[in-house]
Parts: C-alpha cells; sequence; structure tokens
C-alpha cells in the first residue's frame, strides 16, 4: 500500500527530529489559499525526554507547474524567510528545506505555523471582517507597522542582497517588466495587442527609482496573517525584490486590492495610511511613482492570469480557479486601458 | 418526433445553481468547497461565451480592418514592413511594437495620432472581450 502524504511528512519529521519518539500528526489540512503552491498546515505531537511537545507546521511544497512557472524559487523563499528571522518584520521561523523531490513529488519547505487567520479580503465574511477591525482601529496601524518594517530593513546587513540588486534610474522598474514579460512569453499564448501597447508604455516610461529598500511584492490583506487584531506574520514570499519602495505602497494604494472597499486593502483609510507611512519609515510618497507601478501591476496581474489559464489549458494544472483567470484578463487590461486613458 | 433539446444555458443554470445552493455547502474541506463554488462561477461565463462567440468574432474583424486602413493612411508611407497574416491580432501586435521603435523617426504628431487610433481600435477589441468577461455577478 503506498504511503500517504502525511505518513511520509512524518518519516521525515522523525529524520530531523531524532529524539523524537511516538510522533503523530493532526489537523492536518491542505489550504484553499495559495496560487502556486502546495500547502499544508498541521500540528505534530511527540514524546522527547519523556515530556509531551506539540508544535505546528506548514509545509510549503513546490508542484512543479506553479503559476510563476520558472520565475519561483523555492530555494529563496526560505532563504528570505531565515534572513528576517532576526529582524522585526513579522515572519514565521523557516526549519528545514527538502529539494529531493522524490520525498513527496516535488521539493519542499517547513517552516512555523503562525496561530491567526490570513483571512481572504474578497469574500463577504472577509470584508466585514476587515471593516469591523478597521473601526477598532489596531488592525490598519498594524498593518502599516508590518509593511515600515520591511521598508526600514538594513537588508544588506542581514544577507538580502543575494536576491539581486537593480542599478541605478529606471534598471528596477525595467527589471519588473522584463520579468512579468519572461512569464507572458513563457506562457505560450499567441500576442494580445491590448498587453503589447501596455508593455511598450511600461518601457518607454519607467521612473528612476530613488532609494532602494526590501520590497515584499504583493503586500495586501489576504497575505499577512491576523490574531487578535495584530499582524502575527507577513507570508507569500515569492515576489520578493530589491527595489523601489513605492513598488509596495502603489499596491497598497491601488483599487487592484480593494473591490468596492472605500478602505486600501479593505482596511486602511487612505489618510491615514499615507501619513503614517511617512511617520514610520521618513520617506516621501510619490505618487506619479506610485500611478506608474499600479500600472505594472496590471500588466502583472495579466501575465499572472495568462500563465494560470495557460497551465490549466495545457493540461499542466488541474485546479478550476487556474481555469476561471482566462475571464481575468480582459478586465484587467480593461482597467489598464483606463489608467491610460483609453 | 424527439423532443426539444433543453437550451446548453438552461442546463447550465441547472449545474450552477447546484454546485452553489447544493454541492459546495454541503464540503467541509475548504480546498475542494473552493473549487465547487469556482465551477460555478466558469460555467456562468461559459453560458455566455457560447451565446456570444459569433458576434464578438465578427466585431472585432471589423474593428481591425477599419484599423489597418486607417494607420496606412495615416503612416503616409512609412507603414510597417509587417507582414500580412491570418492572424489580425499579432499584427496588430507587431505594429504597436514598431510603433513605439520608430517613435523618434515617426515624430511625435504622427506617433501620437497612430497610438490613439491603435488605442481606439484596442478599446473596440476590449469592448468586445467583456461581453464574455465581464462580471457574473
Amino acid at each position: 500500500m503506498p504511503q500517504s502524504t502525511q505518513d511520509k511528512i512524518i518519516t521525515y519529521l522523525q529524520s530531523k527530529l531524532p529524539l523524537a519518539q511516538d510522533l503523530s500528526l493532526s489537523q492536518f489540512i491542505q489550504t484553499a489559499v495559495g496560487w502556486s503552491h502546495e500547502i499544508y498546515v498541521f500540528y505534530a505531537h511527540w514524546k522527547e525526554n519523556g515530556q509531551e511537545v506539540t508544535r505546528g507546521f506548514c509545509l510549503r511544497k513546490d508542484p512543479g507547474v506553479g503559476l510563476l512557472r520558472g520565475l519561483s524559487d523555492l530555494k529563496e523563499q526560505f532563504r528570505v524567510i531565515q534572513a528576517l528571522e532576526p529582524t522585526s518584520a513579522p515572519t514565521p521561523k523557516a526549519y528545514w528545506i527538502e529539494e529531493d523531490p522524490a520525498l513527496l513529488g516535488g521539493p519542499f519547505f517547513i517552516m512555523e505555523k503562525i496561530e491567526g487567520e490570513a483571512t481572504n479580503p474578497w469574500s463577504k465574511v472577509g470584508k466585514q471582517f476587515y471593516a469591523e477591525a478597521a473601526k477598532r482601529g489596531k488592525l490598519p496601524r498594524s498593518f502599516i507597522e508590518a509593511l515600515a518594517s520591511l521598508h526600514n530593513l538594513d537588508w544588506r546587513a542581514v544577507g538580502l542582497d543575494f536576491i539581486g540588486v537593480p542599478g541605478p534610474g529606471t534598471d528596477f522598474a525595467l527589471r519588473e517588466v522584463a520579468k512579468w514579460e519572461s512569464l507572458i512569453q513563457q506562457s505560450s499564448r499567441k500576442p494580445e495587442p491590448v498587453l503589447t501597447e501596455l508593455l511598450q508604455w511600461l518601457k518607454a516610461n519607467a521612473p528612476k527609482t530613488q532609494r532602494l529598500a526590501f520590497v515584499h511584492g504583493a503586500y495586501r490583506t489576504g497575505n499577512l496573517m491576523i490574531k487578535d487584531d495584530l499582524i502575527t506574520a507577513i507570508i507569500d514570499w515569492e515576489l520578493q525584490v530589491i527595489g523601489d519602495p513605492m513598488y509596495d505602497v502603489a499596491y497598497v494604494l491601488s483599487d487592484l486590492n480593494r473591490e468596492g472597499s472605500p478602505l486600501l486593502s479593505c482596511v486602511v483609510e487612505r489618510e491615514f495610511f499615507i501619513d503614517t507611512y511617512q511617520e514610520m519609515t521618513g520617506l516621501t510618497i510619490d505618487f506619479d511613482a506610485c500611478r506608474y507601478y499600479e500600472i505594472l501591476y496590471m500588466m502583472r496581474s495579466t501575465a499572472f492570469w495568462l500563465s494560470a489559464s495557460g497551465l490549466f489549458a495545457e493540461g499542466k494544472n488541474k485546479d478550476l480557479r487556474l481555469a476561471r483567470t482566462t475571464y481575468s484578463v480582459p478586465v484587467v487590461l480593461d482597467m489598464a486601458a483606463k489608467a491610460l486613458g483609453f | 418526433m424527439s423532443p426539444p433539446m433543453i437550451a446548453a444555458h438552461r442546463l447550465l443554470e441547472e449545474v450552477i445553481a447546484s454546485l452553489r445552493n447544493v454541492i459546495a455547502p454541503a464540503i467541509a474541506d475548504p480546498y475542494p468547497k473552493s473549487q465547487a463554488y469556482m465551477a460555478a462561477v466558469i460555467l456562468e461565463f461559459v453560458a455566455r461565451q457560447v451565446e456570444e462567440r459569433h458576434d464578438i468574432d465578427e466585431e472585432k474583424t471589423h474593428a481591425l480592418t477599419d484599423l489597418f486602413h486607417d494607420v496606412n493612411s495615416l503612416l503616409s508611407g512609412k507603414a510597417p514592413a509587417v507582414a500580412n497574416t491570418s492572424d489580425q491580432e499579432a499584427r496588430l501586435s507587431r505594429l504597436i511594437e514598431w510603433l513605439y521603435a520608430e517613435k523618434e523617426r515617426l515624430g511625435p504628431e504622427t506617433f501620437t495620432a497612430a497610438n490613439q487610433r491603435v488605442r481606439a481600435a484596442l478599446r473596440q477589441l476590449l469592448d468586445q472581450e467583456l461581453k464574455i468577461a465581464g462580471k457574473a455577478e
């Protein structure tokens, strides 16, 4: 009889915890969140030196055909989480990485299971949760504090320059455009004229980066674990870059992440975000750069959806959420076209 | 005489209703539950796609034919060496790339006029796509 995923994980954990006896798992769930990785959360229980031990884990596995295709690097994600551990940025503790695909059918790493919920902001329940939390006041401030903790980070000192440092001027913006254009090309679709216009405009209008920072790349509710109205962890470490902090700020300011909510990222008032972010970071928000990056995000979203629907169409991934994204392409291109004035 | 076939959109309505009201609420695990709801959303799009695809293709073909005619006039002899292909959207993509690459040579007035005409056609194409992809809710 073939071993179940849970049995394989028990065997793996046993090899990493040689003193553990009677190791077992409970509350084992494959989560519905995450587009490019399989994510499993569970508790492990064992006896060690006569003591009962219980610890929560989160396992992130590369399925081999994830949304970001060749752009996703599991080892980089693990190293980033490790590098962030001694900093004030709220992140889980990284435990082990396994690059041998034979064990679970793909490389994976295991990190701490952080207590809290990354409530989905797009659902009715999620919107209500964030709207009520916004009224209570603690979560909006925590949202900005966690972002500031990334942008204030001495990224060279903690060794994060291994992820690549852009050159001066327009290099950062052009690198991002090139990265997402490569994903579009990997998705092997025929040329889409609206997207071509968008890409050409982005290349012709790239802003100069004034200051480099450690940038999350997808900073929004849904990618943040929350407990008692406080951010307990920033998650989804897949799109991080050294780059313009306005790249994250633009994402927060963007309409892309609030779907009808008057609050940024469904949780924070615009003026409060602007004032508090500037106060916490000492940076002045460059709204022109943010407008450019918002349009870049629209191109990036298009790249995501083309990649996702392409994976489904190619029969490489059976997740129906990926099929649905084919209808998101014209919607996000429409947003971009309107932003460009047509 | 055999009974009339039930319309595809009617069948899809039933499947969607079942997925939303019967199947998904009965599933406890979050992953398969989200898959069931997503299947309902996709079928709503498919229902509209089945009915509207033909009109959309015709409208897009008209928009592109008019565009290429107008751009040829606007560029008056400076037209790009873009191969005449049956894939009109690929041809338009190459025209856009050519316009940006030749922006300096064309000068601001010609570039802007051609770009605005292209953007007007892109808007027409998008409007057709949005007939299917517009929000289901």
